[in-house]
């Protein structure tokens, strides 16, 4: 090939790779408008970014971080990055969010000139959780085949085994998305408050129960019948029970956040935590259907 | 790893954000003396107007504390017609370190000085 013929080559892998960038970008901020949506219409989560004390803040987007990091570690198609990789990445996946969570609330009008800076920054740092797990999800999970480093898949049983423990991070991550929904409001404060002691445990058999089932025997893409290696919790039934405990420590954990345990008797927190681990535990399950069934038994399933 | 210029743009802008947010968060948090909420109102006289409802007068409530207030009861009474009358009013939320404006509402443009208080308040 002649050097002028060389250039116009470069040239326009160039102009693709810019082009796939800026679609990279634009991907992460519409699945993190996306996600985050509901919360940036929900007043509690505007009073909650004044309310809530920094520390606690900053707890949950270090948390939030973490689960970034990991979730673009386990899923999708970037398994092979390294570490370095992956912090830039999730640095970005943040960025984003931030990005995005500020320009949203100043079209909301939550955020303005006549707004402290105190209150504007806990409010843009509150919604940029749920837009950055929205950001992470478009990263990982809503790229059209082929785009993203190389992939010749799109289902999830084609990927590689996701472990045990990498389900249940990714578990967590999605309990922690999924509550994070309703935690903020009055809702699950009012449920578990009111709730007697069997209703809880109805509660608490129903959800593990209908958890087991949407993983485990509903057929949803993602799901399987088989468990995938030989350790204690990647039987079906002990595999629901971690995830579903998991579910319950991340809604202790928001509600707390919230201040939603402050003050308030032994049994109105374990009802809390019960009817908020309702849809902690549904989160759970989901996450645990967008990793897949992993390879090896699970693959044939997961690829369903 | 980062593959062009808008890549290197996004990682910038990115750092920048999360630095501003987190930077801000934790200077915000030391800096924060822990004071208790102070919510205060302050009266602007020469703006009241008359209004089909009667007259208004605005005020701006403050919070100089450090910790925010929830259910701001005000209260201002003034004479107005040769009788006294109170008007009252309650904000949800006022967070640490901002304001907002309110107007009381009475009758007719009231005669003389108009009392204002801050009455109670909760702390969330």
């Amino acid at each position: 090939m002649s050097e002028a013929g060389k250039r116009s080559v470069t040239r326009r892998q160039a102009r693709d790779s810019v082009n796939q960038s800026a679609q990279d970008l634009v991907r992460a901020a519409g699945g993190g408008l996306l996600i985050g949506l509901p919360l940036l219409y929900t007043m509690e989560m505007w009073w909650h970014g004044f309310l809530l004390p920094h520390w606690k803040i900053l707890l949950l987007l270090g948390v939030t971080f973490v689960i970034v990091i990991g979730y673009s570690a386990l899923s999708g198609f970037r398994r092979d990055r390294s570490l370095l990789q992956l912090l830039v990445d999730a640095v970005e996946t943040m960025g984003i969010a931030a990005v995005v969570a500020t320009l949203a609330l100043l079209a909301l009008g939550r955020i303005g000139p006549d707004v402290g800076l105190r209150e504007a920054v806990g409010k843009v740092a509150l919604q940029m959780i749920p837009i950055a797990f929205g950001a992470s999800l478009a990263a990982t999970q809503l790229a059209a085949p082929g785009e993203d480093d190389g992939d010749t898949g799109s289902a999830a049983g084609d990927r590689a085994a996701v472990g045990t423990l990498g389900r249940l991070f990714v578990a967590a991550g999605a309990a922690l998305l999924f509550a994070l929904n309703v935690a903020a409001t009055e809702e699950p404060m009012l449920l578990g408050i009111e709730a007697g002691p069997w209703l809880l445990v109805g509660v608490m058999i129903g959800s593990y129960l209908v958890t087991l089932a949407i993983v485990f025997y509903a057929d949803f893409r993602g799901g399987r019948s088989a468990p995938i290696g030989k350790g204690v919790v990647s039987g079906p039934f002990t595999e629901t029970a971690a995830a579903y405990a998991i579910s319950l420590i991340v809604s202790l954990l928001l509600l707390w956040s919230f201040g939603r345990t402050d003050g308030m008797g032994l049994s109105a927190v374990i009802g809390q935590v019960v009817m908020l681990g309702v849809v902690a535990s549904f989160g759970a399950a989901a996450g645990r259907l967008l990793v897949g069934g992993g390879g090896g038994e699970g693959a044939g399933e997961g690829g369903r | 790893m980062r593959k062009n210029w808008v890549e290197w743009g996004a990682l910038g802008i990115s750092v920048v954000a999360i630095a501003a947010v987190v930077g801000f968060l934790v200077f915000d948090g030391l800096s924060n003396r822990g004071t208790r909420a102070m919510p205060s109102v302050e009266l602007d006289m020469a703006g009241g107007y008359a209004t089909e409802i009667g007259y208004v007068v605005p005020a701006t409530v403050r919070n100089d504390g450090d910790a925010p207030a929830e259910r701001v009861v005000l209260s201002a009474s003034a004479r107005v017609d040769g009788e006294q009358q109170v008007s009252s009013f309650e904000i949800d939320f006022l967070p640490s370190r901002s304001e907002v404006e309110v107007y009381f509402g009475f009758a007719a443009e009231p005669e003389g000085e108009i009392a204002v208080r801050v009455v109670a308040f909760g702390v969330p």
